[in-house]
Parts: structure tokens; sequence; C-alpha cells
């Protein structure tokens, strides 16, 4: 069964491979900014009161920390990501000429 | 004259001596008819090469980076109409609200965007429904995607039809009101019945032109259009209100700590809470997987030109929503301390340009471009659903199960008919309109998301996945989310306060939104019924997930 799968993931086309490590990646990029910036802003937002406001460049506080940080920085990350991490690979030829119907067909 | 206009908008008045921008709106408005059709004719040409379908219905897999980069995500006609009235209503809340949009780039391209093009390669797939009837071998489960897309996008298209024909009708020289709502009242109804005959004539005929080509393009057009107006009011607004300091400092005496705390200002007093944490929680799944798992955006993945081009659509769009959506709080919350106390919020965005630019020279064009990109962003919605609609029809009925046989010229047409008889409809529909459109939208877009994330997914990369698990995550996503929406409009769930004001909203069972509990039935069904049905034969699946040899195509 191990030695099966082991050929399995031999036999798996590398964009297939990277496309899911990237999704993966993706994910666990998502999940994190959603922890800080739901995180943050509860933590510094949520049941305040008017004296309690303090600005950070104009923003309240809670904002610049929640939510103007994390999206620059995500900003940042895409272009890393994009840049460094994603690998090109060949999409292939279709299949046949489109106004033909395809497998399924 | 003019102090007095602005004075007049200051207060939120409707003043017989207040100048009316018609004229600026209106020119932008053709300017933008006359592009769009002239984009249009150059899509034409463009997709005239090679097959038909794949030219007319999918730009002959050529999109490159700006293409895919701007129009392949959520945004629509929505993003600049509801949402600035959202930030005036609730307050900095709605930058939570809005906040997961950090990362739609990453998500909307890095998740699905590589595979679902090799995909679509492989299966020679031109529809989202051609690509799972291929990918699982099951002509059932092509045609159940087809029904599903023409009923979501049905309810999106009609509603855009309607916002469209009040965009034009309230640009009318003279009109008056400002509103983008569906609730404006007091404008003559032959207004609105030219202004959607006008609407759909040009949508219908360069869609009917170029296509899928000339849908993306004209998106485009919008979006830099867009980016342009919206960091010009920003200029504007933070020179008016003195910086950004004031203006949250001004807008929090307007109104009171909920507009600078969770969970939001709520101007009634009714003690409606717009965002506690569990639906801000709700709304970092829904934007993401929402727009992931969109009919519309798969299909511009599946158009991309190669994996470069994807790469690069990243970082690309994530400029650009940082230019949009950050800029247009600030608007918003300079527009609460400029203009307290609109009569109705969704007039903030077209006020405050009005009030911004009056001194600037050439203001009044600058004022037209900001009221007229609400148009374009909706016709280029609604070209890219025709396109969808047209091709549902078009590729997965007609030549599927009537005229598998049918040449070139005979789907050509088949695609006029269909795109004209829907823009008909659509007309026919809309001449008397029902008032309330915005929760079928909310409704189609989170119940096309809980039917299609989840089966899409799992095409890609879950070779055990067969055609009943998938087809039971179809259905079950879909009947969760039309359950919850049916107890919420029905009254039959319990009385809940929070979320956006008005009445018609869904069960937020336990808090959270119905798309989450949508996309947990659809992952459990499809998973656990795919494991208690026979595996697709090993040949097919090795066909669509192995490595080929150049020479023959074929897997090793």
């Amino acid at each position: 069964m191990a030695e099966e799968s082991e050929r399995g993931q031999d036999r798996l086309d590398p964009l297939v491979r990277s496309a899911f490590r990237e999704a993966v990646v993706v994910s666990l990029i998502w999940l994190s900014a959603m922890v800080w910036s739901v995180g943050v802003s509860w933590w510094l937002g949520y049941g305040r009161s008017e004296q309690e406001l303090r600005l950070v460049l104009g923003f309240p506080e809670w904002v610049f920390w929640g939510i103007v940080v994390p999206w620059v920085s995500c900003a940042g990350i895409s272009w890393l990501f994009a840049v460094w991490f994603v690998r090109d690979g060949e999409l292939g030829e279709d299949l046949e000429d489109a106004d033909d119907l395809g497998l399924g067909g | 004259m003019w102090q007095a206009w602005k004075t007049g908008l200051l207060l939120g008045q409707q003043s017989g001596d207040v100048p009316q921008v018609g004229s600026g709106a209106m020119l932008m408005l053709v300017l933008f008819i006359v592009g769009s059709l002239w984009i249009g004719v150059l899509a034409n040409r463009a997709a005239s090469t090679g097959g038909f379908m794949k030219g007319f219905f999918l730009g002959n897999r050529g999109l490159g980076v700006w293409a895919l980069a701007l129009t392949a995500t959520i945004q629509s006609g929505g993003t600049f109409m509801g949402f600035p009235s959202l930030v005036y209503s609730h307050g900095w809340i709605v930058a939570l609200w809005i906040g997961s949009y950090m990362v739609v780039p990453i998500t909307g391209f890095g998740i699905l965007g590589k595979r679902l093009a090799q995909l679509s390669r492989r299966t020679g797939a031109i529809t989202v429904p051609d690509m799972f009837r291929v990918r699982f071998g099951s002509p059932t489960l092509g045609l159940m995607s087809t029904l599903f897309i023409l009923f979501y996008l049905s309810f999106l298209m009609f509603a855009q039809f309607k916002a469209g024909a009040i965009v034009l009708q309230l640009a009318w020289p003279g009109g008056g009101d400002l509103a983008l709502s569906e609730d404006v009242a007091g404008i003559s109804e032959w207004r609105y019945h030219v202004g959607l005959l006008v609407f759909a004539t040009t949508v219908v005929a360069y869609t009917l032109a170029g296509g899928f080509l000339a849908a993306v393009w004209t998106d485009l057009f919008q979006s830099v259009l867009m980016f342009a107006g919206v960091l010009l009011l920003l200029v504007a607004c933070l020179s008016a209100v003195g910086g950004l300091e004031q203006a949250t400092l001004r807008s929090l005496a307007n109104t009171g700590p909920g507009f600078v705390f969770g969970p939001g200002y709520s101007a009634d007093g009714s003690g409606q809470q717009f965002l506690p944490i569990s639906l801000a929680i709700s709304f970092f799944v829904v934007w993401i997987w929402g727009g992931v798992g969109a009919p519309a955006g798969l299909v511009r993945l599946m158009a991309s030109q190669n994996t470069n081009v994807i790469r690069k659509s990243i970082y690309v769009l994530s400029i650009y929503n940082l230019g949009i959506y950050l800029p247009l709080i600030v608007i918003c919350v300079c527009g609460r301390a400029l203009l307290p106390n609109l009569a109705k919020s969704d007039e903030i965005v077209p006020r405050l340009a009005l009030l911004t630019t009056a001194d600037w020279p050439g203001g009044s064009l600058v004022a037209g471009l900001i009221l007229a990109a609400p148009f374009g962003a909706v016709m280029s919605t609604v070209s890219s659903y025709l396109v969808v609609l047209s091709s549902g029809v078009v590729r997965d009925i007609y030549q599927r199960l009537l005229r598998p046989q049918a040449p070139r010229e005979e789907l050509r047409l088949a695609a006029w008919v269909t795109m004209i008889l829907s823009g008909l409809i659509s007309v026919a529909v809309m001449w008397s309109p029902p008032e309330y459109l915005q929760v079928f939208i909310v409704f189609s877009t989170s119940g096309a998301a809980a039917t299609f994330l989840v089966p899409a997914v799992m095409a890609c990369y879950w070779r055990r996945a067969t055609p009943a698990g998938v087809g039971a995550g179809m259905v079950s996503g879909a009947g969760v989310v039309l359950f919850l929406y049916l107890c919420g409009i029905m009254g039959w769930s319990p009385a809940q306060s929070i979320g956006a004001a008005g009445g018609f909203r869904p069960w937020f069972l336990l808090g959270l939104e119905p798309l989450i509990w949508g996309l947990l039935a659809s992952s459990s069904s499809a998973v656990l019924v795919s494991l208690l049905t026979v595996p697709l034969p090993a040949e097919h699946i090795s066909r669509l997930f192995d490595r080929r040899t150049s020479a023959e195509g074929e897997a090793v």
C-alpha cells in the first residue's frame, strides 16, 4: 500500500504537486491574517469607551494595528510569495478543438 | 451661489438652488457607453481566431496580468455602491468587516489558479460545468452544475439590470436625487424605463460583439478609472476635513463611541450590533472562500494565459486592493465629519465628490468620473454574467444535449439568441422591479460559493473524490444556505440583533454566516459520500493528475 502510494507520488505531475503545496501555504497565511486581524481588533477595539480612544496616524489604535499593519504586511508577503515561492510550470495544450465536445460528451 | 450649494450639501438638503451634476455625470456615462461598444468591437477581432467556443466564451485562454488581476475576484458594482454606505452608517468597524480583502489576491489566485488552469486544458473545458463533467466523467454532474449556475446567475443579473437603470435615471440632467440605492422614490418612472432600455441595449450589444473578452476588458477599463477616482477623492476629502485625525474626531463627535469601536455604530439606538466578533470571523471566511468558489471567477482562472500571469496577478491585485479599500474607508469617515446627517447614506460618495471638487479646475469632470464609475462596474458585471449564462445554455445544454454536431455558425447564432433573450427577459422582469433585490444578491453569492467551492477544490486536488460525493457536496451546500435564508426571511428563526439593519436577513445560526454552515455541510457530505462510493477508474484519474509525455500526450 505504501509502495503504491510512493509510486503515485512519483507519477504525480510536478505542477499539481507545487500547486497543492502553494494552496496549503496560502491557507496558512489566510488563517494567520484572520487570527491577527480579528484578535487584535477584538483586544483593542471592542467594548471600549470614548475616553479610551487612542489614535495612531489618525486611525483608531485598533484599526492601525489590527487592519492597516496586517494589510500592508500581507501586500508584502503576497509579493514575496509570488516572486520567491510560486513555481512556474507548463499548463499544457488544449486537448482538442473546443468547438467539438470534450471527453465527457 | 457655489457657497449656497456647498452649504446645502453640508446640510444634506434638496434645495432648488442646489446645482446638479447631472450633465457631468451623463457626459461620463455616454463616454463609458461609447468606450464599451468600441471595446466590444476590438474584442470581437481578438476572439475571432481559432474555434468559436474557446474564442467567444474563454478569450482563447489569453488573459494577461492586468486583465486577470483586476477582474477575476469579487469586485463588482456593489463594491463601490453599498460598501461606502456601510462605512458611513456603522463607522470604522467596517474596516474589520472588509479586512479579509488583505488576503483576497493571494487566496484568489494561489489556491486554485494554477491547477484549475491546467485541469481545464487537460479536460478541454470551456465552462465550469464542462470541467466537472469531464473531471468526474459524469454528464449528470455537468448538467447539475449548469442548472445551479443558471439559477444563481439569473438572480444576480436581474438585480444588476435594475442597478444599471437606476444609475442612468439618477444621472439624468436635473434628476435631483443622488442615491444609488434600491428605494429611490420621487423620480419619474419614465426615466427608469429609458435607463433600463439604454442599459440593456448597450450591455447586450457589446457582449454580443466581443463575448468573454469584451466583458473582461470593460471590467479592466472601469477598474482603472475607479482606482484613479478613489485616489483623487481621498486627496480631496482629507484636504477638506484637515487630515485623518480631524476626520476621526469630528465623526466621533457627530455620532458616538460606536463609530470608532466595535461592534459598530447604530444611528437608531436600537442596540443592533453590526459586527459582533462571531460575524467578524464569519466575514473573514465569507469574502475569501466566497471569492474562490464564485463560478464567474473560476472561468477567468481557466482563461489565464500561463502560470507566470497567475503569479504576477497576485501582487498586482495586492497593490490595487490596498489602494482602493483602505482609502474608501478613510473617504467615508471624512464624509461623516463633513456631511454628518445625510438622509440617505448611499449618497455619501456622490455628495462628497460634488462638495470637495467644486473649487477644482475641471472639478465637474472629476465628480462626473466618480459618479459614473459605478455604472461601468455594473455594466461589466452584467456582461460577465451574460457570457457565463449563455455559455451554460449553448455549451452545456444546446451542444451537449440537443445538437452535438452543431457547426460553428449555428453555435454562434445560439449564443447570440441566448444573450438577446437574456436581455429581453431581464428587461421584462425589471420593468416593474421588486423592491428588495439585495437579499437575492447576497443569497446567490453565498449559495454559489457553498455549491461550488468544495467540489472545485476536490476536482483539483483529491484523486479519491467521486461524482456521487461531489454531487452530494453541491446539493448539501446549496440546501443549507437556502434553508438558513428561508428561516430568516420567513421569520422561522429566533429574533437576532446582529448584522446590517434591514428586514430581510438570514438566520445567523450561533452567530455565524450561512456560508460557513453551507461549507461545513458541503465538505463533510462530499468526503463521506466519496469514501462510501466506488472510486473513478485509475486510468481516468491518472490522465488528469499525472505527468504526461510531450510526444504522445499520455500519462506515464
